[in-house]
């Protein structure tokens, strides 16, 4: 009796198990066709898109007159910044999708800065030529995305078939072509060579300092928190800049300071430590930070704004030409200052240590009624030097405006080029 | 007697002198000046005044942003008090008497995430709206919103939580230099979200609760600090499988991370 109630609880068990397992299966499988149709519809949707490129970029070479492509070539911005997000969006190769959103970041950009950057006659040369490789890419796209699109493959097939060590389609030969045709089509043009080179600062001339110099350095600049070195590491050989990494402890402090081995510049310092009550007054903190800047040999920075948080206040400095008097933007210094104490708790120098080379520029007389809406106000009008969409240091009316929203005052920060009149940037301030 | 009467004088003069050069005692408010940038309980109590004044209608969120200093400005105008922007003591000893402070109902609907104002002359119960409301914790670059810090922080403790802080720094960092990198997506969410990018993502640790650590962490990357030196990408030289990613040109590593171009 007692082993048939065992047998017959085992089979209903059995029973629900199996049901369970089989509804949970059904489920799964029905969420991985979901899924897989999404991927598919999305990367058809790129398909069809880039057929759409491909007509965009041929309709602009129709005109010799920028305004006559005008609209084909906000259609190719678009166009190329939508399939971008497709591409980012979808399970694909990492190179292969990194490479396509670059080449679709460079024709976008490229088109919408036609106007200011490029002579008719080039852009020609350019988008004929891009116009060749797209068909040629879309076809390599079209190829690799086949298995997905047409559903061959699950979405675990597909995957493993991203991830297998033989995979059928050849991903490193597909990026390496479309690297191919970025660098043919879309070279890097002088400017952004530039940036590119000041982001990584590679080349900063100056002598090299040793691992004790570096910590020395350190030791000048925060004597509070350097009794204890913890360890210095020298960048790995694949930093394009070579940098100390040294790290500390001291006391609850913890933190860490970059140190770069060309002429021994602070990159960045950061320190951690838990919090105490009291509270230093915001303008004794910005006098601290002023006289910790000056001590350091930061001197020619000017206060721009700062920001309060729970443990700390985030200070900005910004570089003073001398011959405006305007501000540069790029060359920038950033302070974190504890609320409690005023202890220095971050440096972060990176963007000031190779300054930017900038050019006289003709200020042409605004009439800045005419400028704007007759609502906006002008509050502050100073100078300031800012990079504008090709990369070149501008020097710009840098306006605060405000204008009554509704009966809230909104309030603006606008960037207008001193010679061209060309609005750089316009940002809404909280 | 005289002399008592000169020394009686002399006294009376310097504690006449001392009252009238001490600061001003006032009873809201804390000591210290408030200006733009500041956030805390004095900056709801000054948006909470200058709203039952009249002068101010945008959020009561604890932030003093550009909304508030113009508020400030036309209540110093209107009030003959020099016109700086900054609640300094003379300010508020003037708003403490034009206005009035429910400190307990302004307390109460932004701890309930309420939508709520502060006017004068309505009844306050008539002024609040359920949900939508709250306080903004973080005081935050204007280009960046606190659902981008937010977000960032669920993927830094999702990713890094048990590294250290610099560690933790240096993943936001990772983040943020791809959405300016022409390779990755240009949105914080398309860089985090992109497929096959972050493990945190994919086997959904990404939503567990972040700590203040994390977010801290992500507020220092989002006001400039880069610990990662310009790094595209990371991964642990333990647990990674990808070959591709070995191929990278290593810059440094910190904690169980190393962080590459």
């Amino acid at each position: 009796m007692t082993m048939k109630k065992m047998i017959f609880v085992l089979a209903y068990a059995l029973v629900v198990v199996s049901v369970f397992a089989f509804t949970k299966t059904t489920e799964n499988n029905k969420l991985a066709i979901l899924l897989s149709n999404q991927y598919a519809q999305q990367m058809a949707d790129a398909s069809d898109k880039m057929e759409e490129l491909d007509t965009a970029v041929k309709q602009t070479l129709l005109f010799n007159q920028s305004e006559g492509s005008k609209k084909a070539r906000e259609d190719i911005w678009r166009l190329s910044s939508d399939i971008k997000r497709s591409v980012a969006s979808l399970p694909l190769d990492t190179a292969f999708s990194t490479s396509w959103i670059n080449y679709l970041g460079r024709i976008g950009n490229y088109a919408k800065v036609a106007d200011a950057s490029s002579e008719p006659g080039e852009y020609h040369k350019v988008m004929s030529q891009a116009s060749k490789n797209l068909g040629a890419m879309h076809d390599d796209w079209r190829l690799a995305t086949a298995g997905l699109i047409n559903g061959r493959y699950s979405m675990d097939e597909w995957n493993n078939k991203l991830n297998a060590s033989n995979p059928d389609i050849n991903w490193s030969n597909l990026s390496t072509s479309i690297k191919q045709y970025t660098e043919a089509d879309f070279p890097l043009t002088a400017s952004e060579s530039d940036a590119m080179k000041k982001k990584e600062l590679k080349n900063i001339d100056e002598a090299k300092v040793t691992q004790a110099e570096a910590v020395e350095r350190f030791k000048t600049l925060f004597p509070q928190v350097s009794n204890d070195v913890v360890g210095v590491d020298r960048s790995k050989p694949g930093s394009p800049y070579p940098f100390y990494h040294i790290r500390f402890t001291d006391g609850e402090s913890i933190g860490y300071i970059d140190i770069t081995e060309k002429g021994g510049h602070v990159l960045s310092y950061l320190a951690e430590r838990p919090y105490g009550k009291t509270s230093v007054p915001f303008e004794e903190l910005k006098k601290f930070g002023e006289e910790f800047l000056k001590a350091a040999g930061y001197k020619d920075l000017v206060y721009e704004e700062a920001r309060e948080n729970n443990t700390a206040w985030h200070f900005v400095f910004v570089r003073e030409e001398p011959f405006y008097g305007a501000k540069v933007f790029s060359d920038v210094i950033h302070l974190k200052l504890a609320k409690d104490t005023g202890d220095v708790l971050g440096l972060n120098a990176m963007e000031y240590i190779q300054k930017e080379k900038l050019h006289r520029q003709s200020i042409k007389k605004m009439n800045w009624k005419e400028f704007f809406h007759r609502d906006v106000q002008i509050v502050e009008n100073e100078l300031a030097y800012v990079e504008n969409e090709r990369k070149e240091q501008r020097l710009a009316h840098y306006l605060k405006v405000t204008r009554d929203e509704n009966g809230h005052i909104g309030t603006y920060n606008v960037l207008v080029d001193t010679e061209t009149s060309e609005v750089i940037k316009t940002e809404k301030l909280d | 007697m005289k002399k008592i009467l000169l020394r009686i004088m002399i006294v009376a003069l310097l504690l006449g002198t001392a009252y009238a050069t001490s600061p001003i005692k006032i009873d809201a408010f804390s000591s210290r000046d408030i200006a733009r940038g500041a956030t805390g309980d004095d900056v709801i109590e000054l948006q909470a005044r200058l709203q039952y004044a009249g002068f101010y209608n945008g959020k009561i969120d604890g932030k003093f942003g550009y909304g508030t200093y113009w508020a400030l400005r036309n209540f110093q105008d209107k009030y003959g008090l020099p016109i700086d922007g900054i609640a300094g003591s003379q300010t508020k000893k003037k708003l403490t008497s034009a206005s009035k402070y429910d400190q307990k109902f302004v307390m109460d609907n932004l701890k309930k995430g309420n939508q709520f104002t502060h006017y004068g002359g309505t009844p306050l119960s008539a002024q609040v709206k359920k949900g939508g409301g709250g306080r903004e914790n973080m005081n935050l670059p204007s280009k960046y919103s606190q659902q981008d810090l937010n977000l960032m922080a669920n993927a830094v403790y999702g990713e890094a939580r048990g590294e250290p802080y610099e560690g933790q720094v240096a993943v936001a960092a990772v983040i943020l230099n791809r959405v300016e990198h022409p390779d990755f997506p240009d949105t914080i969410s398309g860089v985090i979200f992109q497929p096959l990018a972050f493990t945190a993502v994919a086997d959904g640790q990404i939503w567990l609760t972040p700590n203040e650590r994390a977010k801290e962490a992500v507020l220092d990357a989002l006001n400039g600090w880069d610990p990662s030196e310009n790094s595209i990408y990371y991964f642990n030289p333990i647990t990674a499988t990808s070959k591709w990613i070995w191929s990278r040109p290593q810059v440094k590593k910190i904690g169980l991370h190393i962080f590459c171009h």
